[in-house]
């Protein structure tokens, strides 16, 4: 994917980033925001569930680490029938944290994708975005 | 007691009549001295004196060898048996003359003595050569496991049971593969050594090196060195011996030490992460607006921070690698799609150096079974190490195509400094480097390591051939994933998943 200097116009998506990490929060909003998505940032484990909840958009950014209640947490919830109606969103874990195979092959298979923060660089997720059906 | 004593007779009865026939002879010699010759009583006495003593000795001589003959045939026969007295005819007992019955029984009675004690000699050594080898298997102070020509385990020793964490009825009988789940350091594993050892060797013995053992229920890690001893038909069936040499303290030091430098490392990483995005994020919004020197600032400080962080993830593969923590998971792939995506990765960082990547990709090559982020560190590894070794050379070719025996060969070439000869088998060992270039050239040396364990597990070889001063090429093969696909259902695995390391599984455990 080539570098554009300009901004996209919207492409209607919306994403939800729960992540508490103010520059990588900052630099993920920047970079999608110029391929046309709408970010909503939230640094709360607790309100960034809510909002999820809430089915208003199209991909979630999950942290694993993050206050008050922890990523994996907040997707067993997102995916618990009882606790949360089906959700039209794809969930996308972004983490730090080295995973034994055993969690990571479990996280997976909740979530949508799997994204180790320091192994891609903000426009490589807008491509990883892009591809999402 | 009645031998000896009809003897004693036998020899007083001869004395007796030897001594009267003396006397006789005396007192007979004297009256006819005295009667029909007249000669002087005082002569003849002195005559008879004479004639007495002459006989005594005659006697006593004659008398001493008669009464001996039995005490020699004795004498005889004990020493016949004496081992330190060799060629002593034994006495023949037949030809006595004096004694017979009794050296006969007497001597049958030593002959029976020393086959006794010969044979009570010999189970007494036999008992005691079985008591040393109990002892020296119970009580050798290394863990000492024997198996039969099925890798059925024999025996254990004390130490084997502690080592193991068993008991020894839990581990009597089984398969050893299914005990002693070990992972060796290459591919010549004990299995391996095993079936060439039972096809073509009498006896013959193999050390290995860094083997593990792999202990589930939370036990330690254990390192150790491995001896082995193969002999064929043992009558014991203890067809393989196998002695552990425990070096865990001392080889995971060594892991230890890429475990500290990977947990510190990887607090580089968001930091990195976020310098790359910042960077990436002022290129993007400012292209077309700086003059071309910040332009060329702003690439550099791009490819700089690039390299950093494929640093970093060397490091951190490498402590996985070591730990056995990378796992592969090979997938089809078009390959000339992934090693343009990797010469794309190091364009920026050829660029800023004014390095040209030229890529000739064969046409009709098969798809292959990589693990594609793995696969791409490769070719950027190899691609790094050309570009640091270039020189005043401005060119890197990589290229692409199929080999006779089927596999995919790629290589990169540059035309740089080269490698001398002496170095070139060490090259894919962990921490080496040229040690010329060691003062100009910043590196770990772990990149090649890196490149070799993941190029192996793919079951693939990795090479390398230079003349120093003319440049080296790099080159390793793939298999294509239609010969892959095969030995997947040859193995009933769903997936394909190699663990990358220098660490290969026993494979028998698996197959059994």
């Amino acid at each position: 994917m080539q570098p554009q200097s300009q901004t996209l116009p919207a492409n209607g998506k919306r994403v939800l980033c729960i992540e508490d990490e103010h520059f990588i929060s900052e630099l993920y909003a920047r970079a999608l925001g110029r391929r046309g998505y709408e970010v909503d940032i939230e640094l709360d484990g607790q309100k960034g569930l809510a909002k999820a909840q809430t089915d208003n958009y199209d991909v979630i950014l999950l942290d694993l680490m993050i206050p008050t209640i922890d990523g994996i947490e907040i997707l067993r919830t997102l995916r618990d029938s009882a606790k949360t109606p089906h959700l039209k969103a794809k969930v996308i874990i972004i983490t730090n944290l080295e995973q034994r195979e055993d969690v990571r092959a479990d996280i997976e298979k909740q979530a949508d994708g799997y994204i180790v923060k320091a192994e891609i660089t903000p426009r490589e997720l807008a491509d990883i975005l892009d591809k999402l059906k | 007691m009645d031998n000896f004593q009809s003897l004693r007779s036998e020899i007083r009865k001869y004395l007796i009549i030897v001594i009267i026939l003396e006397n006789i002879l005396l007192i007979g010699g004297i009256w006819y001295f005295v009667r029909f010759l007249h000669q002087s009583i005082d002569y003849v006495s002195i005559g008879a004196y004479g004639a007495s003593i002459i006989m005594t000795f005659v006697i006593a001589i004659a008398a001493a060898d008669y009464v001996l003959i039995p005490l020699k045939a004795l004498w005889q026969a004990i020493i016949h048996l004496s081992p330190s007295e060799k060629g002593v005819a034994a006495p023949e007992i037949d030809k006595l003359t004096v004694g017979r019955t009794l050296v006969a029984n007497l001597t049958a009675q030593i002959y029976q003595i020393v086959t006794v004690a010969e044979h009570s000699e010999s189970l007494a050594f036999k008992k005691s050569s079985s008591l040393k080898a109990d002892f020296i298997a119970n009580n050798l102070p290394l863990p000492l496991i024997v198996l039969d020509g099925n890798q059925t385990i024999l025996f254990v020793n004390n130490l084997a049971c502690s080592y193991i964490g068993r008991s020894a009825e839990d581990i009597i009988n089984q398969n050893v593969y299914s005990i002693l789940n070990m992972s060796f350091p290459s591919d010549q594993t004990l299995d391996s050594w095993l079936k060439k050892a039972k096809a073509s060797a009498v006896t013959t013995s193999q050390l290995w090196e860094r083997v593990r053992l792999n202990i589930t229920d939370n036990q330690p890690k254990r390192l150790f060195d491995l001896a082995a001893y193969y002999n064929k038909d043992n009558p014991q069936h203890y067809e393989t011996l196998l002695v552990l040499f425990d070096h865990t303290s001392q080889y995971s030091q060594d892991d230890q030490a890429i475990s500290f430098v990977a947990l510190s490392v990887h607090e580089l990483r968001t930091p990195l992460a976020l310098l790359r995005g910042y960077i990436e994020a002022f290129d993007e919004e400012t292209k077309g607006t700086l003059n071309p020197e910040l332009d060329g600032f702003m690439s550099k400080m791009n490819a700089t921070a690039q390299q950093l962080s494929a640093f970093v993830n060397n490091i951190l593969n490498v402590a996985r690698v070591d730990n056995d923590q990378l796992s592969l998971q090979l997938h089809e792939e078009v390959w000339s799609e992934i090693i343009q995506g990797a010469v794309d990765m190091m364009s920026l960082r050829a660029k800023v150096r004014d390095i040209d990547l030229t890529l000739n990709v064969a046409k009709d090559l098969p798809t292959v079974g990589v693990d594609r982020v793995s696969i791409q560190e490769v070719i950027a590894n190899l691609i790094d190490n050309a570009i640091k070794y270039s020189g005043s050379s401005k060119q890197i070719v990589i290229s692409t195509a199929i080999n006779n025996d089927g596999s995919v060969e790629t290589s990169v070439q540059d035309f740089g400094v080269g490698v001398p000869t002496s170095v070139l088998p060490n090259l894919f060992t962990k921490f080496y480097r040229d040690h010329h270039n060691r003062a100009q050239i910043g590196g770990t040396g772990l990149g090649l390591y890196l490149c070799k364990a993941i190029v192996n597990a793919h079951g693939g070889n990795i090479w390398v051939k230079s003349k120093e001063g003319k440049g080296a090429t790099f080159g390793f093969t793939l298999l294509p994933y239609a010969k892959l696909a095969e030995e997947t259902k040859n193995n009933d695995n769903k997936e394909i998943v190699r663990s990358a390391h220098g660490w290969i599984k026993n494979h028998s455990l698996y197959r059994r």
